[in-house]
């Protein structure tokens, strides 16, 4: 017995030390190598971060940006403090744009069709081999004489690089350089020189302003530079003078920013304009405006008195004439015209009216109002336009197209058959980082850098009431096998030889951009007054993020007279498409507020994030308002189709008091089918059923133009949402205070 | 031996009250002005960049185990057209009376001496009884070990832990950053300056709704807001003491104003 | 049922054992590196400065190792004859990395700041045990060619001993937050 019992003690003892020591083992961290430099950067320390000021390129607005950078690697975009633009803050949407140099579905190098187009089947190629191919299609082109039948598309360039790109254009013998975004705010910038003679963007002074009056302008999510708005509401709400400013939303459907206003106006869809012109002879009639042409602008608004605006918009006539009386007397106010308004089919002449209100109560070239942007030299040639080019493709005018940073075939409706027309050109080259709808069409892939990765620079429009221009530096060395844009233009234009090769004889575009910037600063006085030698100069621009003037440009007046108005005036309200028996509900589409115009669908952080709104996220729905639903049977969650006369999709409904009952909503931005594995299966894109319609002096397309019927299908995926419940049930979360009670208390505190 | 008695009973006398801190080295404050804040949610896409939160996907958010550590409630009432939304960014608001802190068994968590509600990962061992207590629902459970694919984990930010299964975590006020600010003034010999920290949502809000500092200075930006007229804390009448004030929302919703 | 709770006793006894043989005796206390290279000759003989070649110890939370240009910057010169040296040599020529294996080897979830501690004045001796007579690091103390101690055994317990007690010396006072679990562990 004893020996058995030493032998177990033995074993025992045996087990016990070996499981310590391998217990031991396991619980020490695993072996580590420690990988030394070789040779190590002078800039960098490992563990500290490098910041590197640039330029955001996620939306027009031209927000600078601070990149942090530790060790090569891109950790984080924030907003650059020193920018006027948007002092230090960045939306959501700039902030992910991180996603988009790091991404998993990023073409990483030259690809080249191998199967059908369309057919997603490409091999990789050289980029000696990339720019051989398209140098060889440029040359055959220009020896058959057909140069002008070359294209080149891209989405809305400012800066150098447009120089380049025309440049290259126009040595080459072609005039077809287009620039198309969906969000292009053609109809803005038309609107302000007809009426105001300036040819940029105003600067909508909203920190200043202490009535605005908002037509549908979601200036909080999408419209326009929504961080430099933004920062302008919360100084109007809670700025330093204690005045609280008032917030009036008018349009049919709440934004984001009609959910933070004071009051919410709900006009008929494609009636705003009218109502517009309707506060606009109330405040001529009622004797607000001061002016020495009130008589003529009277004659000129005589069809709008807004006992018959009241019947058209459904707006009461006592309501009007109370928002004419606020928006007249309180000094400064401020009226502006957003995205809803702009996208009808008579859209500009909807802002016109707005430039009107603000004429006439006074608010243009003051402060608080609206300063027209001196730096205004962007001319648009509206003829030139998207629908333009799918008509000459479509009659084979079109021989090769170049296509970068845009994607028309997700962004125009299925009415005006861009894909078609793209099948009908013989060779089609994108430039594009990602593999969307309309890069898949394309012959041969040539990637360019992110914008983290590039040069570059931006002139922003609209300006802040003077220019200012942000450089765009590379934070990270380019991380796949891509080049930057303007390298391979200039790539491409030695490889074309000849006239084209002359006039860019630059190595690379970070040269292009230093002699650009060399002759700005020769020219300019303010620049030159700031007595350093260029390259102090250049190192000044790369630090802090670009340039601006440190004396801020005077504020001139400018007046609109009533005379040549008339023409850009529409007479009726818009008209939608579907007849109202067969279609009884009006279709508004707005920019999502995480992808905009799709092109945030491809980075898990904007699918994660949800709608402010409705909270839903990874997918689309259309807002219903309840009484609707209900008198339709349907519920919310379920599958709907939504069926207008040009065409058909499935959505989730989401149930939205925020709505009018006669009108739906659907947000832009989902529904890919190619762009990577986070935008698929995300639901549906509402372009795809608009009509083919486009205001008649912009040509720009009419997002707001089509009414649908929604019936029931059976329910297949789920729609996901964030939220619970949306009531308070008086637990008090969000407490409030009156304005008259917030007014007494300023005083009781000054 | 009357020394030894008296410190065991002033140990065992702190205990009786959470939150026994009496003096603070410093007392970090988040200041919300709920009337600029339009909901726009920069500061939630910030909150994910700085502190390596995992996206989760489709089917996860359907199981309500969407990751933010900071979040927006948005509250309807009303019927068209009398619609009122309001909104109201929401992270731990790191109670001096927390309830989470006296659930834990394994002392996870805990309140220090800047006034922060400390979750130490490594010692969590996922008992669920913070999230349970937290009567502001802002701790974020994994759920799984959360994959990041690849090369989206090269923008990991490495002074973040990046969090296993298992354990519970929430907002730390970006204690990175207090961490690096505290760093740099210290190698220069000086205090924290008032705006020297700001977490990753107050720097990226672009309407300025929210600010950060130091309570205890009085000359900080939040040591001024803490004193307005519209200040009031989330769910006060729970005695949590949160660290987070918020200013009340100018509007007539109707309901009559709310007294404190 | 005595003899059960006897085997539970020599189980737990041997258990503990175990991971203290571990602790003290592993051979991952001492890995072999790819080159032998010598702090002993360096250090030591040479008296070569810590912080000539571990540059980053006084401005960032990591120390690193040098990078091979550093070494290169002597070696180009010195000793070219060796063996060793030739192996470094052909590194650098192959524009690869020397693949070292780290020694102190702190587990993830500790942020450990080597800036704070330089810059408090602790000496890297104490932590990294006398590294200027070390020929391979070891983090075990040697009497006699028979190993028997840990010098740094990198638990939290000998972190938090000398931010309790030994910061006297460096700092004046204990480290301030010093016990607080986010100072390290955040």
């Amino acid at each position: 017995m004893k020996r058995r019992d030493f032998l177990k003690i033995l074993g025992v003892g045996g087990v016990g030390t070996g499981l310590g020591y391998f217990f031991g083992k396991a619980s020490k961290p695993p072996a580590a190598e420690l990988i030394p430099y070789l040779n190590p950067p002078v800039d960098v320390i490992p563990g500290v971060a490098n910041w590197y000021p640039s330029l955001c390129t996620q939306c027009s607005a031209g927000c600078g940006i601070h990149v942090r950078v530790m060790e090569g690697r891109a950790k984080k975009i924030e907003g650059n403090p020193l920018h006027p633009i948007n002092k230090g803050k960045l939306c959501a949407r700039g902030q992910a744009s991180l996603q988009a140099l790091y991404n998993p579905d990023r073409i990483k190098k030259p690809l080249k069709r191998r199967g059908n187009r369309g057919k997603g089947d490409f091999e990789e190629i050289t980029w000696e081999e990339g720019i051989s191919i398209l140098s060889k299609n440029l040359i055959s082109l220009s020896e058959k004489g057909e140069a002008d039948q070359l294209y080149l598309l891209t989405s809305q360039i400012r800066g150098s690089l447009n120089n380049l790109l025309n440049s290259f254009m126009v040595s080459y013998g072609s005039p077809n350089y287009l620039q198309y975004e969906l969000f292009q705010n053609k109809n803005l910038l038309h609107a302000s020189q007809v009426t105001m003679g300036v040819n940029a963007i105003p600067h909508y002074d909203i920190a200043n302003t202490k009535y605005l009056l908002s037509f549908g302008a979601d200036f909080s999510s999408t419209w326009v530079s929504p961080v430099s708005y933004s920062y302008a509401y919360g100084q109007m709400r809670q700025g330093e003078d204690g005045i609280r400013g008032k917030l009036v939303q008018i349009e049919p459907r709440l934004s984001l920013t009609g959910a933070n206003a004071d009051e919410w106006v709900p006009a008929k869809p494609g009636t705003e304009g009218v109502l517009a012109l309707a506060i606009a002879y109330a405040i001529v009639e009622d004797g607000y405006y001061k002016g020495p042409d009130a008589a003529s602008w009277k004659a000129l608004l005589s069809g709008y008195s807004p006992k018959d605006a009241a019947v058209v918009t459904e707006v009461a006539e006592g309501r009007i004439r109370e928002i004419a009386k606020e928006f007249g007397q309180t000094r400064p106010s401020l009226a502006i015209g957003g995205e809803n308004l702009a996208r009808y089919e008579n859209g500009m002449s909807g802002l016109v009216a707005v430039n009107i209100l603000n004429h006439l109560a006074g608010n243009i070239g003051v402060r608080g109002g609206v300063i027209p942007n001196s730096n205004g030299s962007r001319t648009i040639d509206f003829k030139n336009n998207i629908a333009a080019l799918a008509e000459a493709a479509s009659a084979s005018k079109v021989k090769t197209l170049l296509v970068y940073d845009t994607n028309p075939v997700f962004t125009t409706p299925k009415a005006m058959k861009t894909e078609e027309s793209l099948r009908n050109i013989p060779f089609i080259a994108s430039f594009s980082s990602f593999m969307d709808e309309t890069t898949a069409m394309a012959d041969l892939i040539l990637p360019a850098h992110t914008s983290l990765e590039d040069w570059g620079d931006d002139f922003a429009d609209p300006s802040v009431g003077y220019p200012v221009a942000t450089l765009m530096q590379p934070a990270v060395s380019p991380f796949f096998n891509t080049m930057g844009i303007g390298d391979i233009i200039l790539s491409l234009a030695k490889g074309v030889g000849g006239k084209v090769k002359d006039k860019m004889q630059w190595n690379g575009f970070s040269d292009y951009l230093k002699d650009a910037w060399k002759e700005n600063y020769s020219k300019d006085k303010d620049m030159l007054a700031s007595a350093l030698t260029f390259d102090e100069f250049w190192n000044q621009l790369l630090t802090r993020g670009g340039w601006w003037p440190d004396e801020k440009a005077k504020v001139k007046a400018v007046s609109v007279s009533p005379k040549g108005i008339e023409a850009h005036i529409s007479k009726v309200s818009s008209r939608f498409e579907g007849d109202e028996k067969g279609f009884p509900l009006y279709l508004t589409t707005y920019a999502h507020s995480s992808h905009l115009d799709g092109r945030g669908a491809n980075l898990p952080w904007l699918q994660e994030m949800p709608d402010p709104m409705t909270s839903v996220v990874w997918g689309n729905w259309i807002e219903v308002n309840p009484t609707t639903a209900s008198s339709l049977g349907i519920k919310e969650g379920e599958t709907v189709t939504v069926e207008s006369p040009f065409g058909k999709i499935n959505a989730h409904v989401y149930l939205y008091p925020g709505i009018r009952p006669d009108t739906v909503s659907m947000p832009i931005g989902q529904g890919h089918r190619a762009y990577g594995r986070y935008a698929k299966d995300t639901g549906s894109n509402p372009i795809e059923i608009l009509p083919f319609k486009e205001d008649p002096e912009t040509r720009e397309i009419a997002l707001n133009s089509t009414r649908v019927r929604i019936s029931r299908t059976t329910a297949s995926e789920k729609m996901v949402k964030i939220e619970g419940s949306t009531k308070e049930l008086g637990r008090n979360i969000v407490q409030t205070i009156s304005p008259e009670e917030f007014k007494r208390m300023n005083k009781e505190v000054s | 031996m009357a020394g030894f008695l008296e410190r065991i009973t002033e140990r065992l006398n702190i205990y009786r009250e959470p939150g026994w801190y009496k003096k603070f080295d410093h007392k970090w404050t988040m200041v919300i002005d709920l009337d600029k804040c339009n909901g726009c949610g920069a500061c939630v896409l910030a909150c994910y960049a700085e502190n390596n939160i995992p996206v989760v996907g489709k089917e996860d958010c359907d199981k309500s185990r969407a990751f933010s550590w900071l979040r927006i409630e948005r509250y309807v009432e009303g019927e068209y057209p009398d619609v009122k939304v309001k909104f109201i960014p929401v992270m731990c608001q790191h109670c001096g009376k927390a309830p989470c802190e006296t659930g834990c068994p394994v002392y996870a968590t805990y309140h220090n001496q800047d006034g922060l509600n400390v979750q130490v990962y490594n010692r969590c061992v996922g008992t669920f009884t913070c999230a349970t207590y937290c009567p502001y629902d802002v701790r974020r459970f994994n759920w799984r070990t959360y994959k990041f694919e690849q090369p989206l984990d090269n923008q990991l930010n490495p002074d973040v832990t990046v969090r296993e299964m298992g354990v519970m975590e929430k907002c730390t006020f970006c204690i990175q950053r207090i961490r690096v600010a505290k760093d740099k003034a210290k190698d220069e010999g000086r205090e924290v300056q008032d705006g020297e920290i700001q977490p990753a949502c107050v720097q990226s809000c672009p309407t300025g709704a929210m600010t950060f500092g130091d309570l205890q200075d009085p000359s900080s930006k939040v040591a001024k807001l803490a004193k307005s007229p519209r200040r009031y804390r989330l769910l006060e009448e729970l005695n949590t003491d949160p660290s987070v004030i918020y200013l009340k929302r100018v509007m007539n919703d109707g309901a009559g104003t709310h007294e404190e | 049922m005595k003899k059960f709770i006897l085997y539970i006793i020599i189980g737990a006894a041997t258990f503990i054992m175990g991971y203290t043989i571990n602790n003290m005796y592993s051979p991952d206390l001492s890995p072999v590196q790819p080159i032998p290279f010598s702090h002993k000759i360096h250090a030591g003989t040479n008296k070569i400065p810590c912080m000539y070649c571990h540059i980053y110890a006084e401005n960032s939370r990591h120390a690193g190792v040098p990078n091979v240009k550093r070494c290169m910057g002597c070696h180009s010169i010195i000793r070219t004859d060796s063996p060793l040296i030739q192996t470094l040599t052909s590194y650098w020529e192959k524009k690869e990395p020397i693949p070292w294996v780290k020694v102190y080897n702190l587990p993830d979830h500790v942020y450990f700041p080597h800036k704070r501690h330089v810059k408090a004045g602790v000496p890297c001796q104490r932590c990294h045990g006398d590294v200027a007579n070390m020929d391979r690091i070891t983090r075990q103390a040697v009497s006699f060619g028979i190993p028997y101690a840990r010098v740094s055994p990198l638990k939290m317990g000998w972190c938090l001993e000398c931010h309790k007690n030994e910061a006297q010396k460096y700092i004046g006072t204990p480290v301030k937050n010093g016990t607080d679990c986010w100072t390290c562990h955040n």
